[in-house]
């Protein structure tokens, strides 16, 4: 067990961010969210050595831009919030993934739309991996399914967005925000030097060599090479990064799809379900962008039940991965409510019927 | 081994702090233990409850069915009763209920929580009580983990420790 | 032969854009001159809007940013506050700063942020086509506001006096209206950029310059009318002068 602690989720991806040398949080309470800016806001006035700033921004759209700003500098920071805050944040999306800035956001989805509910959903699934914001760009998002999970993608989406100087959105969900489970925390990873990272602004120095975050286009033909320029980058995260974890695939008759607190359901109800005799396997996709297409290459004769709190996002990636060729069904509920293990069971008892 | 818990009561009856006294002490125990609790928006006065599993191995936070229920009022057990493992043990405060459940069990306990942490002279021990009556029914958490962890979370208060000892005690004994 | 005048050394080679009689150029060349004269190049960061000077990019070898439309003041708290040490202007326009980014600048302005904020107010949304501004007074017509009545209250309420507003918060160290209309004001501009910049560099806190700048275009007038009209009109509505200076009250 080594140095586990039991922790809840979001506490424990605030320290983790903090390991991983993002001594700077910029955010707007909102709930299922709060423990994150909470637990920065004491980690500022108890733990000075660590060189702590947070700032409770007057909105979202506030937070995000001054993200934004501290990221331009090339040192690491974020926020976090959850559906509405992440709507106010779009603009803010578009511009930092066309300005190459490294920001980390967390977005901790709960049930929408509107003002929805505070319970745990994953309708924002489209907005986080299509763009919600206005334009041609792409953010990374990743999607964990335990704390532990949580603790290490955080870490690694700063990697990510350093190396390629892109947004990366860490979803999470209100289960996972507020659940509590043993995690070992992450150390702290050796940090870039944060005003030699490339374009940081820092002042042009002697050399005079002056460093601009520009993102507004001077006709068609400059402002489409720099669409194409994006578009390239796109191409090469596309190309590297698609993660995923496969179960049970060999014998498979059902292949589950889920992804985030819904996976761990999913986890729990593929084992009921081979408790009973039934050939279950899942895929757990872990980056949502890019979508883990391979996971599902030279797969044949297997039914796929995607399985969403939502009325059903992801299952469009799905038909695509398979090139609709596939025998894909849904599974989804709305409002807030978590199907227990035994109903998504129930779920594939009737597909084993068709 | 696998044990699913569902735990309920109004804001303030001290079930959050019950359900995480548990798990901490599972986890020293060596368990895999998930801890999810629910809230009304409302801050006092709304529903707390909580999603416990207590396993060998990574299991889903959203329980299927109660192996343990503990209900400390009325309208969570209408609202909760169905999610009721038709074979395990319902446990209702009855200081507070006097309706019947209507869903199957194996086993049901109707204890008196706040009357009984009442005539320990502090009625705020009720949730307490209650940990030491899911303690005994829990036997792979040692009894002494679960103290420990009731002294570590009066640390602040260090003379609130001898009453809460005394009710977990008596809840243990009582089951 | 004897150098008599030159451009700013922070220059670039880049030709301005803006129309003839526009004040941002003059506010433009000042920055340049203090930006050289207090030596701000080497560990400066410019914060750009969205509006007719987001162009400046071309004119500055500085480091910088542009925000999103409105966004300036929060973006800049995000730089200041990731590195202190560093010297941060903020440049806004009226569409920008009291429009779309009205929470922003009031936000930073509460938090007391340790940048410097110059407001050019020229009572019309210039860059994209006169529309009507916060701060347009009334009766001015504006292609969003036409002629007979112009600006009206029951339609539009009344002109904003972010100076005076920005004055009230205690996190806002010094604030004062300038103009650019003659010599003696450019130079008194010139006066209030540097008092902000100093007290940026002393870490006092917010340092506001708004500046009545000339926009003939957007007016319809010639470039000498427009110098004119905010003796005669503008002035009226936004009197120049030091509206908050700590530093002298403390003296």
């Amino acid at each position: 067990m080594g140095n586990q602690v039991f922790m809840q989720g979001n506490e424990a991806m605030a320290e983790s961010a903090i390991r991983a040398g993002c001594k700077l949080f910029f955010g707007y309470p909102i709930t299922p969210s709060s423990e994150v800016p909470e637990y920065y806001a004491r980690a500022m006035r108890e733990r000075p050595e660590e060189g702590i700033t947070f700032i409770q921004a007057e909105t979202e759209v506030a937070a995000f831009n001054m993200v934004a700003g501290a990221a331009a500098t090339g040192h690491r920071a974020m926020t976090a919030t959850s559906g509405p805050g992440f709507s106010l944040g779009q603009e803010a999306m578009s511009y930092m993934s066309a300005a190459d800035l490294p920001a980390v956001i967390v977005e901790i989805m709960r049930a929408g739309p509107a003002d929805g509910e505070i319970l745990a959903a994953q309708g924002d699934y489209f907005q986080a991996t299509k763009g919600g914001g206005h334009g041609d760009y792409c953010n990374l998002v990743l999607a964990p399914y335990s704390v532990q999970e949580l603790c290490e993608l955080m870490q690694e989406s700063f990697e990510l967005a350093e190396k390629y100087r892109n947004p990366v959105i860490l979803l999470s969900d209100a289960t996972l925000a507020k659940m509590r489970e043993s995690v070992e925390l992450p150390g702290r990873p050796e940090l870039p030097v944060p005003s030699e990272l490339p374009n940081a602004l820092r002042g042009c120095g002697k050399d005079k060599e002056p460093h601009k975050v520009i993102t507004c286009g001077d006709g068609a033909v400059q402002w489409g090479a720099f669409n194409d320029r994006l578009q390239a980058k796109y191409q090469v995260i596309r190309e590297a990064e698609e993660r995923w974890e496969s179960y049970n695939l060999e014998d498979a008759d059902i292949i589950l799809v889920a992804y985030g607190s819904m996976a761990r359901v999913c986890v729990s109800a593929m084992n009921l379900a081979r408790a009973e005799g039934i050939k279950v396997g899942m895929i757990r996709p872990i980056s949502l962008w890019p979508f883990p297409q391979k996971a599902f290459a030279g797969i044949t004769g297997k039914k796929f039940l995607v399985c969403e709190l939502s009325a059903g996002q992801m299952v469009e990636d799905v038909k695509l991965s398979v090139e609709n060729k596939r025998d894909v069904s849904f599974f989804g509920k709305l409002g807030g409510t978590t199907p227990s293990p035994k109903v998504v069971l129930e779920q594939i008892r009737k597909m084993e019927v068709c | 081994m696998k044990q699913e818990l569902l735990l309920s009561g109004i804001g303030g009856q001290g079930v959050i702090t019950l359900g995480e006294s548990l798990c901490d002490a599972a986890v020293k125990a060596g368990f895999q233990v998930t801890f999810v609790p629910f809230y009304g928006q409302e801050k006092r006065g709304g529903r707390t409850m909580c999603n416990i599993t207590i396993s060998d191995q990574v299991e889903s936070p959203i329980i299927s069915e109660a192996n343990i229920m503990l209900i400390f009022d009325e309208r969570s057990l209408h609202d909760y009763q169905e999610l009721m493992d038709p074979n395990g043990t319902l446990i209702l405060n009855s200081s507070m209920i006097d309706a019947e459940p209507t869903c199957q069990y194996g086993k049901l306990d109707k204890v008196p929580f706040y009357d009984i942490a009442q005539e320990l002279g502090n009625p705020k021990t009720a949730n307490i009580v209650a940990l030491g009556y899911l303690a005994k029914l829990l036997p792979m958490i040692p009894y002494d983990l679960v103290a420990q962890q009731v002294e570590r979370s009066f640390a602040r208060k260090p003379k609130l420790i001898p009453i809460n000892l005394e009710a977990l005690k008596k809840g243990y004994e009582l089951s | 032969m004897k150098v008599i005048y030159e451009k700013p050394k922070v220059f670039t080679d880049s030709v301005t854009t803006y129309c003839g009689g526009c004040g941002h150029g003059i506010v433009g060349k000042l920055i340049g001159e203090l930006i050289d004269e207090m030596g701000l190049q080497e560990n400066g960061i410019m914060v750009w809007p969205i509006g007719c000077s987001c162009l400046s990019d071309r004119y500055y070898d500085m480091d910088m940013m542009m925000a999103l439309h409105g966004r300036a003041p929060a973006a800049a708290t995000g730089i200041k506050r990731a590195d202190p040490s560093k010297f941060v202007m903020v440049y806004q326009g009226d569409g920008d700063l009291v429009s779309e980014g009205m929470a922003e600048i009031m936000h930073a302005g509460i938090r007391g942020e340790k940048f410097s904020v110059i407001f050019i107010n020229n009572a019309i949304y210039g860059m994209t086509g006169a529309q009507m501004a916060p701060t347009t007074l009334m009766g001015q017509t504006a292609s969003t506001a036409p002629a007979p009545t112009g600006r009206c209250e029951d339609n539009s309420g009344y002109p904003v006096k972010m100076a005076e507003i920005l004055a009230m918060l205690p996190g806002v160290c010094y604030s004062e209206r300038v103009t650019v209309n003659t010599p003696a004001r450019i130079n008194q501009c010139k006066k209030a950029l540097k008092h902000a910049f100093e007290l940026q560099l002393q870490g006092k806190g917010m340092g506001f310059v708004e500046v009545l700048s000339p926009c003939p275009t957007g007016w319809g007038m010639s470039a000498v009318k427009a110098l004119d009209w905010i003796d005669e009109k503008m002035t009226e509505v936004y009197p120049l002068g030091v509206i908050k200076d700590t530093e002298k009250e403390d003296k």
